[in-house]
């Protein structure tokens, strides 16, 4: 900490360009994971199998309601005829059973997933801070030169937990929306092609709005990203000062240079939220004119006897249960790039070549 | 002991730290307990609704706003049943259609719309509250006293103001809303369904209990692993702080093996915790959502039960059926928010508990009752029996009694942990003393106001540390209203102004990382121009020379006689130069005053002053071990 003048400054840090490219980031992660390979094929499999069985639920309910309560009750009203002891109902008899066991496998594949995933994401990045901390035992002490702490010290810490997070959360949320949307497409598709694509006309739409907007979005978060680092170095500062803050008693005045900082970084947060929270009435929006279309044509194409009732219900959960994982991915983007980010970052260290094994001091021998 | 006056204290207290931290680290992540985190996050939950008192027109729009929003949320499956139950009949009517479209349009986009603003008035909010918590931590940070600053490493304390509280923000933003919303949501459900059929809405409210207790499971099962799981996560980082900041030093005793391999053992235990609370939450998380669509097929055999059983059907309707099921699987989606809710609370909770603890540490040093603004205008300075330590009953000074006369300047000489500096610090106040008193101008120091005690002191400190900003922010920074002409008068008795008039922006030039890049040295004179800028009576000096070079030993040397020549200065000698110059020595032993007096009364004596002297000084040992030790 000595003649220092306070410490690093994380937006130096946020600010470089990365210069690995993602696919080779990937593969050197995956070379991690190999020891883990077991838990990750796993909980990869449990991940997309249980996304599937989750879609599975809303067709159930399609087939319960046209299949098994509607025929009944319409003998009933459009007929009069008593269903009483008529044996109608008699498909509950294998519908809840296969109900209830898709359900216990959805519930059961979502275990699986989270387990093997956290396993995978822990030990993974357990290996890595290793590696960093191994290789910090020997590389040259030049690397530690003054007001470079911070700077390593962020890495086998923030970076690592970054990371961590993602391998943990963010692969997976972006393993269930690709299967969840492929499913629900594909089970849309083989229900009624013609009210998919309706369904679909407000898609690209959406799409191109959440591109549009998460790129405003993505810079005032970025903007705001900048003055927490600016708070940072701020706060690492008047503390490594605050010896002579004190000695000084200049405590007021180095507090109010410091709310300036905060006050901008409250500013800028604010102005984030604002932005990032922004484009989802439009999303919800455009996905509700969606329903709208798929209830007006469905209920003209029951009425003209072409669909059943179940399976426009049915369309109506699955177009609910494809858009919000779209936009779900798209916002996640953020949060894949800061870990690729971080990601070099760790690597950066592991990768610093050993130049010289440093020589020790003689004199430390005359140490008690 | 006595031979090693030149060793710097830091090497021995990081190669003690690091030594010694591997095993109670790994005791004590062991030691966790875990059941008492519980109770702790309930009076820790209780203290964050405090900072919310702050803001009631806040809650109260987040209130509105979670109802409307709940309210519009619901109307969309009940459109869809009127659809079904009204448009397309029997009988049916499809003139209807448009209508029940375009409700179901706008109110979800009232939804939408009413989504987006309660998220910007719940984060308008969250950054408040984090702004008032972080203000209150840095203020408390303000108080603490030079040890504190010692023992603690900045990292530490940095991130605390900064990553916990992202976590502690991260739960602000949306907490109140989802669990507003998990209310509301239900209560309007059960308001529109109840009348629709009673018995199904029983029926459909069976699964409740269930998740319920479940949820309760989630959180008393999770929340002590979480706990711990952040707490070693503090002290790993820690660790590495203190193995890269002190990579010198372990190098040095060749320490890197026990290093890691301590760490690695921690971290075993962290990931392991880590193993665990996952499998409790993959157990216990995804099992509210399955209970409850479990229940739908509950509503589904009383359908099919009723259907045949029961003759006047009027209780079962298709379109009944339709708008219980999907309402219960819209309730799905509240549930899983309110868990994750409970998973960012139990982070929010161990890194608000890091930043509280440091905010509701006591004040060490205050103004005593009846305080007042003394001018010094001497500078005499008389300690009679100090007594002092940083731990009672273990005091590093003792019985310390000796005068200084205005303008005099005394070399303080000692080993490692005689108590040198300690001593100087005592006079700004920046430790308080256990016994004895201190007085300058015959007045206790204690009857000072303390910004007028140390605004009066030119204090040089052993860490030479310069702000971001202008050389002329740095030297005035002690005195922000100075005249160009103080600065400069101040600059050159401290033997930088030439230096500093020779750049193309002189005094307005910035220091550190965007600046110029400043020699130790030429720090060290602008540390001292800062101290002389208001002209003080008395000056410390914790005289750190070790690690430069004879030119900027010199040049050090001569700015540091003209700034003490007409004041009463204590400093902390290292070598010979700074002696030659003071008029009287002060050798410490052990805490205690071994000897006082002039250079020649001193070898007079015969005493450990002139074995000092003639092993060190006239010997000129070689100055590396210093340098080994870094700081």
């Amino acid at each position: 900490m000595s003649g220092s003048y306070g410490t690093f400054s994380a937006k130096e840090e946020e600010r470089r360009k990365r210069t690995t490219s993602d696919r080779a980031l990937i593969r050197r992660v995956y070379h991690y994971a190999q020891a883990y390979k077991r838990n990750l094929r796993i909980g990869v499999a449990a991940t997309v199998i249980g996304a599937f069985t989750g879609l599975a639920a809303p067709y159930m309910h399609a087939i319960a309601i046209d299949n098994i309560i509607e025929p009944p009750t319409l003998l009933v009203k459009r007929f009069g005829i008593s269903v009483l002891g008529r044996p109608y109902l008699a498909g509950f008899l294998w519908w809840i059973p296969l109900f209830a066991a898709i359900i216990l496998s959805n519930y059961v594949f979502q275990y699986i997933q989270t387990y093997q995933m956290r396993i995978v994401g822990e030990k993974v990045v357990a290996k890595m801070r290793d590696d960093m901390m191994d290789k910090l035992q020997v590389i040259s002490l030049r690397y530690f030169s003054e007001g470079e702490a911070g700077r390593i010290i962020s890495r086998p810490t923030n970076d690592a937990n970054t990371v961590r997070i993602f391998l943990r959360l963010g692969l997976t949320s972006i393993l269930i929306d690709i299967s969840s949307i492929l499913g629900a497409f594909s089970i849309m598709f083989y229900l009624d092609l013609r009210l998919s694509l309706l369904a679909m006309a407000v898609l690209p739409v959406a799409i191109l709005l959440v591109w549009v907007l998460g790129k405003y979005s993505r810079a005032a978060y970025r903007r705001a990203l900048i003055t927490t680092s600016g708070l940072t170095a701020r706060m690492q500062e008047d503390l490594a000062g605050m010896k002579v803050t004190q000695a000084y008693a200049q405590e007021k005045e180095t507090e109010k240079k410091f709310q300036k900082t905060q006050d901008a970084n409250v500013k800028a947060t604010i102005r984030a939220i604002l932005i990032g929270s922004s484009y989802t009435p439009f999303v919800i929006g455009l996905r509700l004119i969606g329903t709208a279309i798929i209830l007006y044509y469905g209920v003209a194409a029951l009425l003209a006897g072409t669909i059943q009732l179940g399976i426009l219900v049915a369309f109506t959960e699955y177009q609910f249960s494809y858009f919000m994982p779209l936009v779900d991915l798209v916002t996640m983007y953020d949060q894949y790039q800061s870990c690729m980010s971080a990601i070099e970052r760790m690597f950066d260290v592991i990768d610093t070549k050993v130049e010289v094994v440093d020589v020790q001091p003689e004199r430390s021998i005359a140490l008690p | 002991m006595f031979e090693n006056v030149y060793i710097d204290s830091t090497c021995f207290l990081y190669a003690k730290i690091i030594m010694s931290i591997a095993k109670p680290l790994l005791d004590y992540a062991k030691s966790l307990n875990p059941q008492k985190g519980f109770a702790q996050s309930f009076s820790t939950f209780k203290r964050l609704m405090k900072y919310h008192r702050k803001y009631p027109w806040y809650l109260a729009a987040i209130t509105i706003l979670a109802l409307i929003r709940a309210i519009l949320f619901a109307i969309e499956p009940l459109y869809t049943y009127y659809i079904i139950v009204n448009v397309i009949g029997p009988p049916t009517n499809t003139s209807l259609l448009p209508g029940y479209l375009l409700v179901i349009v706008l109110a979800g986009t009232g939804y939408a719309i009413s989504n987006f603003v309660l998220t910007y008035v719940h984060g308008i909010m969250s950054q408040y509250i984090v702004r008032d918590i972080r203000s209150e931590y840095y203020r408390a940070l303000q108080r603490k006293s030079f040890s504190f600053y010692d023992s603690v490493g900045v990292g530490d304390l940095t991130s605390r103001a900064t990553v916990d509280l992202q976590l502690v923000d991260s739960f602000l933003r949306t907490w109140l809303g989802t669990i507003l919303n998990a209310v509301f949501f239900t209560i309007i459900i059960l308001i529109i369904i109840y009348p629709i059929s009673p018995i199904m809405t029983l029926i459909s409210l069976v699964s409740m209990p269930f998740i319920f207790y479940f949820t309760t499971r989630l959180w008393t099962e999770t929340m002590p692993l979480f706990m711990n799981m952040q707490l070693i996560m503090g002290r790993l980082t820690s660790y590495i702080q203190q193995n890269i900041v002190g990579m010198k030093t372990i190098r040095i005793f060749r320490q890197e093996e026990d290093v890691v391999d301590g760490f690695k053992g921690v971290e075993d235990i962290y990931v392991n915790t880590a193993i665990s609370a996952g499998k409790i939450q993959s157990i216990y998380m995804p099992l509210g959502p399955a209970i409850l669509t479990l229940g739908i097929a509950l509503v589904y055999v009383y359908a099919g039960y009723t259907l045949s059983t029961n003759q006047a059907l009027a209780v079962i309707e298709v379109g009944n059926i339709i708008l219980f099921a999907r309402y219960m699987m819209r309730l799905t989606f509240p549930i899983r928010d309110v868990s994750q809710t409970i998973g960012t609370w139990i982070a929010a909770y161990a890194g608000l508990e890091r930043v509280l603890k440091m905010t509701d540490a006591p004040r060490e040093v205050e103004d005593a009752p009846g305080a007042r603004d003394v001018k010094i205008e001497k500078g005499k300075l008389e300690l009679e029996n100090v007594t002092f330590g940083y731990v009672k009953d273990r005091p590093v000074l003792t019985n310390v009694s000796f005068t200084v006369q205005p303008g005099e300047k005394i070399a303080i000489l000692g080993a490692t942990g005689s108590g040198k500096s300690s001593l100087i610090y005592l006079i700004p106040r920046f430790y308080d003393i256990q016994s004895g008193s201190i007085k300058i101008d015959g007045t206790d120091i204690r009857e000072f106001k303390l910004a007028s005690l140390r605004r009066q002191i030119g204090v040089v400190l052993q860490d030479v540390f310069l702000f971001s900003g202008t050389i002329r922010e740095n030297i005035a920074f002690g005195k922000p209203d100075a005249s160009n002409d103080e600065i400069v008068q101040a600059a050159k008795s401290a033997r930088i102004h030439d230096f500093v008039a020779s750049l193309p922006n002189g005094y307005d030039t910035p220091v550190g990382e965007r600046g110029v890049t400043l020699s130790g040295g030429q720090k060290q004179r602008i540390t001292i121009a800062r101290a002389l800028v208001s002209n003080p009576r008395i000056l410390i000096m914790d005289d750190s020379l070790s690690f430069v070079d004879a030119k900027t030993e010199q040049e050090i040397q001569s700015a540091i006689e003209e700034a003490t020549k007409t004041r009463t200065t204590l400093i902390i000698a290292q070598r010979f130069s700074t002696i030659k110059t003071a008029e009287k020595i002060l050798v410490l032993e052990n805490g205690s005053v071994a000897e006082f007096g002039s250079h020649e009364e001193l070898i007079a004596k015969d005493g450990v002053y002139k074995r000092v002297y003639e092993t060190q000084f006239v010997e000129k040992a070689s100055p590396m071990l210093e340098e080994a030790g870094g700081s």
